[in-house]
Order: structure tokens, then sequence, then C-alpha cells
């Protein structure tokens, strides 16, 4: 009996976490897309936020600090080269950041590498009064989300075989253009 | 009375247009090499393709066509207009092949934004492209800048009569020199001079900037190629925001200006005659219409308050304007940004600067700056004609690498190519407007797209009619060749139906 309370107490603490976790975590996790700064850009501005993409291209460096471009696309976790579908432009956000914080990511997405996906908080300003006026997030704090991998490329053997093909039909042409050539002359 | 083409007639036509679609299949050579070089077997396989399809429809066309006629201006003109379509068909097959496509029309369509030196894309997932892919791009647009039938002129095609009719027939009549094959190596010596400069000042940059040794090669030669055709393609889809660099933009604003101006001017300048540069009508043009443009753009930027400083909004304002100006598309902003911070007034400003765009016999689209300054003067000297007594004789000279006195046909011309360029710009607002987009926005990207320049507000996106992907390929083809080849391959086409 004098266990009754406890276990009431218990019971509810595990009620509420299941309950209430699923917010808790999507509060954690929720990150705003690159469209809606863009389109939403003077409303978002000085505000912190949490973005979330594809590293792409390289990082720039510019003293302790750097350049960083992270894409949430449709490309983001699978690009065209390993089978996604046509998802549109590319889109993404410009990353301001430490040098050290930036160094923790391996793989850049291009044509032979799917890049990792990162997630900053940081400030992001519409137009960066340190930068010129460019749209950027002048990120705090950054996490890899998912490490990158190189691409597989495999050779298609079919178009290999028509293009065989084609060099062999571009071969007579060239050698029936040259006899019609000859005899005009 | 409209004369109907005999078959001599179309042996000529095909015989040119055969060599200039073996041109564009051996400059696929170049990107073939690099995915070679870099292990992309796939991209290589493609543009192995693309290159075979080219020389098999060349060598029929050849083979065919012999005929050792000489081309009449009628030809030259068909052969422009034909052969820019059938290398764009051609030049899509790497493009297609690559998968980043949704349809062949989507890869048409940046090819011949390539070729005409416009710069708006449907390419999808670009940051994930091959290089050979990206080599290609730029290559369509450093070769579209020059002309691909100088291109073929220079290496293809041996000194005929003729070959000047298809010159001009490009929307190039600057002869340089007096025979139009050493007009056409001109153009390219001072292309590839100001390439090699270019790229090395660019690659330093991109390595001081933070790229590795190879991308920043890479990025600056490309980025070179983009600039100096006024292209506007760029390696990466933030087009040069990618850089965030003060220096990289103030080096591509140099290289897309100097793009933008006429060859014969820059062989006047080549050839010690500095002071063209102060008195030429199409410089003087340029640098009144570019302050009206910049003045009304600032006042749109300040008026939304939109950068935090002076010098930001004059930053950013200067290279939109100028690379609008230049019709270079070259942006350091996203496209939406257009509509949603820099408002109405700011893009009536970049509209107008495209509008009018760069210099005759130059990489750029637009009026020209030759014509602004034509009719401008034919209004002055009206106006001191009315002003005038009856007795008094005017005569208004204007000055283009020589001075010459300015006669009615010449104004008249200029204006009827104006208003040529006008109707397009109207007709893809208009088209723009019916698919259900914004006046504004319609009239920005059909304004981009006829003027051959690539800035886009946003319209210009895959998911976009198929009807207006079509009126912006009409419009940079017509924009680039500035109707004239467009009228007569219509009026040709015409002539098989309704001619004698």
């Amino acid at each position: 009996m004098k266990l009754m309370p406890i276990k009431i107490a218990a019971s509810l603490t595990i009620i509420m976490v299941i309950v209430f976790s699923p917010l808790f975590s999507q509060s954690e996790d929720r990150t705003i897309s690159s469209s809606t700064l863009v389109e939403k850009a003077n409303a978002w501005d000085g505000r912190t936020v949490s973005f979330m993409g594809e590293a792409i291209g390289e990082t720039m460096r510019r003293g302790g600090m750097c350049w960083v471009h992270l894409n949430d696309d449709a490309y983001m976790w699978k690009n065209i080269e390993e089978g996604a579908k046509l998802g549109g432009y590319n889109s993404g956000q410009a990353i301001w950041v430490r040098a050290e914080l930036a160094a923790k990511i391996r793989f850049f997405g291009d044509f032979l590498y799917e890049g990792d996906v990162v997630k900053v908080d940081g400030i992001f300003n519409a137009a960066c009064r340190e930068h010129g006026g460019d749209m950027d997030i002048h990120a705090v704090r950054l996490e890899i989300v998912r490490v990158g991998h190189p691409v597989a490329h495999r050779i298609n053997r079919q178009r290999l075989m028509q293009g065989v093909f084609m060099l062999f039909l571009a071969g007579l042409l060239f050698w029936v253009r040259s006899i019609a050539r000859r005899k005009r002359i | 009375m409209i004369l109907k083409p005999k078959t001599n007639d179309l042996k000529v036509i095909g015989l040119y247009t055969g060599k200039i679609i073996i041109g564009v299949g051996l400059l696929m050579v170049i990107p073939l090499l690099l995915s070679l070089f870099r292990g992309e077997w796939n991209p290589a396989i493609e543009f192995f393709i693309g290159i075979c399809a080219c020389l098999i429809v060349g060598f029929i066309a050849e083979t065919a066509c012999q005929t050792t006629r000489d081309l009449t201006w009628a030809h030259g003109l068909v052969v422009a207009g034909f052969s820019w379509f059938l290398a764009t068909a051609l030049g899509a097959i790497p493009h297609w092949l690559s998968g980043h496509f949704g349809s062949y029309l989507d890869a048409m369509f940046d090819v011949m934004s390539g070729f005409t030196t416009t710069g708006l894309f449907l390419i999808q997932d670009l940051d994930h492209v091959s290089l050979g892919l990206n080599m290609w791009r730029h290559l369509l647009t450093y070769a579209g800048g020059q002309g691909i039938i100088v291109i073929a002129l220079t290496f293809l095609i041996k000194g005929t009569p003729g070959a000047y009719k298809v010159y001009v027939g490009e929307g190039k009549d600057e002869r340089l020199m007096p025979n139009v094959i050493y007009t056409a190596r001109a153009i390219w010596l001072v292309s590839i001079v100001y390439l090699i400069v270019g790229t090395l000042t660019l690659w330093i940059i991109n390595l001081v900037n933070g790229q590795s040794i190879l991308r920043a090669f890479l990025h600056a030669l490309w980025i070179f190629m983009g600039a100096w055709s006024t292209g506007g393609f760029a390696p990466q889809s933030y087009n040069t925001f990618y850089y965030h660099s003060l220096v990289f933009e103030i080096a591509c604003a140099i290289i897309f200006i100097a793009g933008s101006l006429n060859f014969a001017l820059h062989w006047a300048i080549w050839t010690g005659k500095k002071r063209e540069i102060r008195r030429n009508i199409e410089t003087i043009s340029f640098t009144i219409t570019m302050t009206v443009a910049m003045l009304i753009t600032t006042a749109g930027l300040m008026k939304l308050n939109v950068y935090p400083n002076i010098m930001a909004t004059f930053r950013k304002m200067f290279y939109q304007v100028a690379s609008g100006h230049t019709t270079t598309g070259f942006s350091t902003i996203y496209s939406r940004t257009f509509v949603r911070q820099w408002g109405p007034i700011a893009m009536l400003g970049v509209i107008m600067a495209m509008a009018i765009g760069a210099s005759a016999c130059s990489t750029g689209g637009g009026f020209k700056g030759i014509r602004m300054g034509l009719i401008f003067k034919g209004f002055v000297q009206n106006i001191r004609r009315t002003l005038a007594p009856e007795s008094a004789h005017m005569v208004e000279k204007w000055h283009h690498i020589r001075t010459r006195v300015l006669d009615e046909t010449a104004v008249n011309m200029a204006m009827l190519i104006v208003l040529s360029y006008i109707a397009i710009y109207v007709t893809g607002a208009l088209v723009g407007v019916f698919c259900g987009y914004e006046p504004v926005q319609a009239l920005f990207d059909s304004v981009s797209a006829g003027s051959n320049t690539g800035l886009s507000c946003g319209v210009t996106s895959p998911a976009m009619p198929a009807l207006l992907k079509i009126v912006y390929i009409m419009e940079m083809w017509a924009g680039r060749l500035e109707f004239m080849s467009l009228f007569a391959l219509g009026g040709y086409v015409l002539s098989f139906f309704r001619g004698r």
C-alpha cells in the first residue's frame, strides 16, 4: 500500500514522457527550409534558426572562419547520379562558420560524392552587414547528421555499344563523303 | 513574287550547315577529354555519342550537298538561322543523356541558352553534375559568344566571298580585317588572349578564397567563359554568389564589361587607338543608360531599405545592374530575392538595363548601345530641324571607329530592330501572364530571355509550362541572331509552299 503513490507517480511520469517526448524531440529537430528563408527573408532576419542540408562543393576558408554551402533540396539524401528522381533546382543556404567546426565535414557533394548531411544552428541574415549584403546563416553549432559517401558509377554498357555503332556509321559516311568529293573533282 | 528554292540552293545551305554541325561535334572533344582525364566514364560515353551524331549528320549533309556554288545573302542568313537550330538539337544530346533534364525540350533550352549566351537554365541538380558536362555548358556559351559560325569560318570553311554573308547572318557585321576569315581569326585572337589572362586572374583569386588547385582552376576557366561571353552560366547552382568575395566580383565585372564591348572597339584599342573608348557612340551610350538604370535600381532598394548600409546597397545593385546591362546574367542574390526583397522599382531598373543590353558585334544581346545612340541622335536632329530656320542644313555626326554623318536609313534600321526586340519582349511577357505569372515577373524573365541576359526572378524553372519554354527558346534564338536570319529562314520555308 505504501508503494502506491510512488507507482502512480512513476506511471504518470512514464505517460508524460511518452505523450510529450515526440513534441520535445520535434522542437529540437525542427529545421527551417531554404525556400522559406528566401521567400520570407525579412520575417526571419536576425532570428536564430536550425538549418539542415547536404554539404556541397567545398569549404572556402577565410582566416579562422569559412564558407560552407548546404543544400536542402530533393537531392539532399540521394542525388541524381545515385538514381534519385528529378526534383527541380538545387536550393540551399550559405553558412558562415568557424573553420574548426567545418572540419567535421568529410564529404562534399559533387559528381563523385554524396555529401554529408549537416545541421547547423545560427543567426539568419537576410542581408548580412558583415558580408556585403549576402543572405547567410552565421552558425554557432554544427552537427553531422549523416556521413556522405562516394557514388558508385557503373559503366552503361548498352550506351557504350550504341556509341561504337555510331562511330562505325560515322566512319562509313566519312569514307563515302571522301569518294563523293574525289568524283566531283 | 517569291521564288521557290531550287535544288542547288538547298545544296549550298546543306553543305555549309553540315560544316558548322561538324564543328559543333569537334567542340565536344574538349569535354570528352576532361571526362576521360577525370575518370567520368559515363559522361565520356555520352559525349562520344554526341560527337558521332554530329559527324553523321554533318557527313550526310556534305555528301548529299556537293556543290561549288558560293553563298548568296539569302543563303548566308538561312544557313545562320538553320545551323543554330540544328546545333542546338544535336548539342543537347550529352545534356539529355546525363539524366539531369526533365525532357529533351529542357535539354535544348539549356543548349540554346548556352549558344545564345543567355544563361537561363533548366538543368536539375546542377551541384552534382560531372566536370565534363559543366565544361560542355561553359564551352557552349564561350563558343556561342564568339559565334559558332565564326568558329566554323576560322577552322573549317576556307575563304569564299560568300563567307561574309553567313558571318553577318550570325548578328555580326564588323570587318576588322579586309577578309572575313581574318576577321574571324582576329575575334578568336582577342578572345583567347583575354581567356588566358582572365582565367589566370580568377584562378589566383579562387586559390586565395580557399578553393583547391584543380577546382580553383576549373571554376576560374568556366567563370571566365561565362563572363567574357556574357553568358552567365556558373558551375554551382548559387551562381557567383557561391564565392562570397568582393575581389572576385570586381574581376568578374571587369571581364563581363569587357566582353560586352564591340569587337571592333577591342581591335581599335589593340591597334593603339585608345581614344576610341572615349569617343565611341556605344561606350557613351552604355555609360549614360547604365547610370540611369543604376539610379532607378538604387531608388527602389533605398525605398524598401533592403540592405543595411550604402556599401552593401551599391555592391549588390552595381553587380546585378552591370550583369543585366551587359546581358551576362551573373548574380550574387537568389532569383526570388528580386521579387521578395528588391521589389518592382528595382526590378524595373534591371529590366531596363537588360532590354538595352550590350554593344553590337560583341558577345552580348539586347537593343545594343549603337542603336540607342543612333535613335537618340536622330531624335535630337529632328528637334534641331524643327527649331532651325527652313534654309538651314543640319548635319548630325556620330562616331564608331570612324566619324560618320547621321543618315535617316541608319536611324530607321536601328528603330526597326529595337521595335522587333520590344515585340519579342512583350510577346514573351504576355505568354507568361497567360501561363499565370505576375506581369512584372513575366516581363522580367521575358526580357532576360529576349536580350540573352539570363537573370531570372523565378519564372524560369523546370516546372514552367512547355509553351513558355518554347517561347523563351524562340526569344533567345531571335534575339541572338537579331531577327534577320530567322526572317530569312521563315521566308525560305514559306517559299516552298508559296513560291513559283
